[in-house]
């Protein structure tokens, strides 16, 4: 009887742990599907690699660029059709974009290095702050904050604004830096997302310049 | 008495078989991965409270606790250089309840493998501002923003301000 008595309590036991076991095991996975479907909706930097534009905005390479008018700094409009015949690099960028600030002295060095031998870099802020045309206020600030970073930067070669207008036809301009590698005949050779190295952009200038091919 | 032992192991084997049947089946319902969306929302996620209720017509503390995309940052309320934008709690006019004070947490140490030198101020995965409210008496439902800037490794988002919505009920 008393036999029973220790085998039915140890079965007892048993049973009450696997039962637990399962429950814990059900809530865990439970809480886990939970939290990896409220992590699908949410935000998401795709991880690139040269050369690669996020799903939501389409491929440049190996079509023409698209042309746009945009102003510099001192309100003068710059058309990309005025630098026809020169490779260009096409650098996204805003103030607030610590990569941005860490390529910005690679690309001096490049302009200073490649720009004897026909490139041409074209740096487009891009603010993402969707100013309209009329938001004078809005602009001025803007135009003070990329006036400052440009003279801190050294930055002499062509800065424009208003790179938000563009973002539509250059796939999206989502995140910052975005370069486009343009060759001498206006089509795009390489579309890069983020900062990579200096080494990657002076392969891709290149590639624009058409050199080792 | 042999039958009864018999009958005693069949329906302990039944009930193990039954456990671990059910066990398996929780975990193949749950284990289905989600589809993976690469739409662009939100950075950063309001978690809680979605409801307080504090004293009428005195500065009470509030913990707001929010959620930062899996391997994502955001500068911190005191980022390191002046060009970043800071993380920034606001309370609008007129919505019953004011801000009298918000205690942000201090910014943990990060740097871009690209600029390995420079230690920027960061807040990543979950973070807590302790905000202190004054409400009038009444319940009133608060659209706070918040504002911030988030980037990864290589690339940055542009600014965003995101709605905090609570339900303030001062008593």
């Amino acid at each position: 009887m008393k036999r029973n008595t220790i085998v039915i309590g140890i079965t007892f036991v048993i049973l009450a742990t696997f039962a637990w076991a399962g429950w814990a095991n059900w809530m865990y996975r439970k809480q886990a599907a939970e939290h990896a479907l409220a992590s699908a909706s949410r935000a998401e930097l795709i991880p690139v690699t040269p050369g690669d534009v996020p799903d939501g905005g389409a491929s440049l390479t190996g079509k023409p660029a698209p042309n746009f008018t945009l102003e510099d700094l001192s309100g003068k409009k710059v058309s990309l059709s005025s630098f026809k015949g020169k490779p260009l690099l096409i650098n996204f960028w805003a103030t607030w974009c610590g990569p941005c600030k860490i390529e910005t002295p690679w690309l001096v060095e490049i302009q200073n290095e490649y720009g004897p031998k026909g490139l041409q870099i074209i740096g487009i802020s891009t603010e993402g702050d969707d100013l309209k045309p009329d938001d004078k206020e809005g602009w001025a600030h803007d135009k003070t904050a990329i006036a400052k970073f440009v003279k801190e930067e050294h930055m002499q070669y062509t800065v424009l604004i208003n790179g938000d207008s563009l973002a539509t036809e250059y796939g999206g301009l989502d995140a910052m830096p975005t370069s486009v590698y343009v060759d001498k005949d206006g089509k795009v050779v390489a579309m890069q997302l983020g900062i990579s190295s200096k080494e990657d952009m002076e392969a891709h200038i290149r590639k624009a310049m058409g050199e080792g091919q | 008495m042999r039958a009864a032992r018999k009958a005693g192991e069949f329906l302990l084997i039944c009930t193990f078989v039954t456990i671990a049947c059910a066990n398996s089946l929780c975990q193949e319902s749950l284990n289905t991965s989600p589809g993976r969306s690469l739409v662009k929302t939100e950075a950063v996620e309001y978690l809680f409270p979605e409801q307080v209720s504090i004293p009428a017509g005195k500065p009470s503390p509030v913990a707001l606790h929010f959620r930062i995309h899996q391997n994502l940052h955001i500068n911190s309320h005191t980022p390191r250089a002046e060009y970043l934008i800071p993380t920034v709690f606001s309370v609008p006019e007129a919505s019953g309840v004011k801000l009298a004070g918000a205690a942000y947490p201090a910014g943990t140490d990060f740097t871009l493998p690209a600029d390995p030198d420079e230690k920027l101020s960061v807040y990543t995965g979950d973070f807590t501002i302790q905000a202190k409210m004054v409400a009038t008496p009444g319940n009133h439902l608060v659209e706070a923003k918040l504002r911030y800037q988030a980037c990864d490794q290589t690339q940055c988002l542009p600014p965003k301000t995101i709605t905090v919505p609570i339900d303030v009920i001062g008593k």
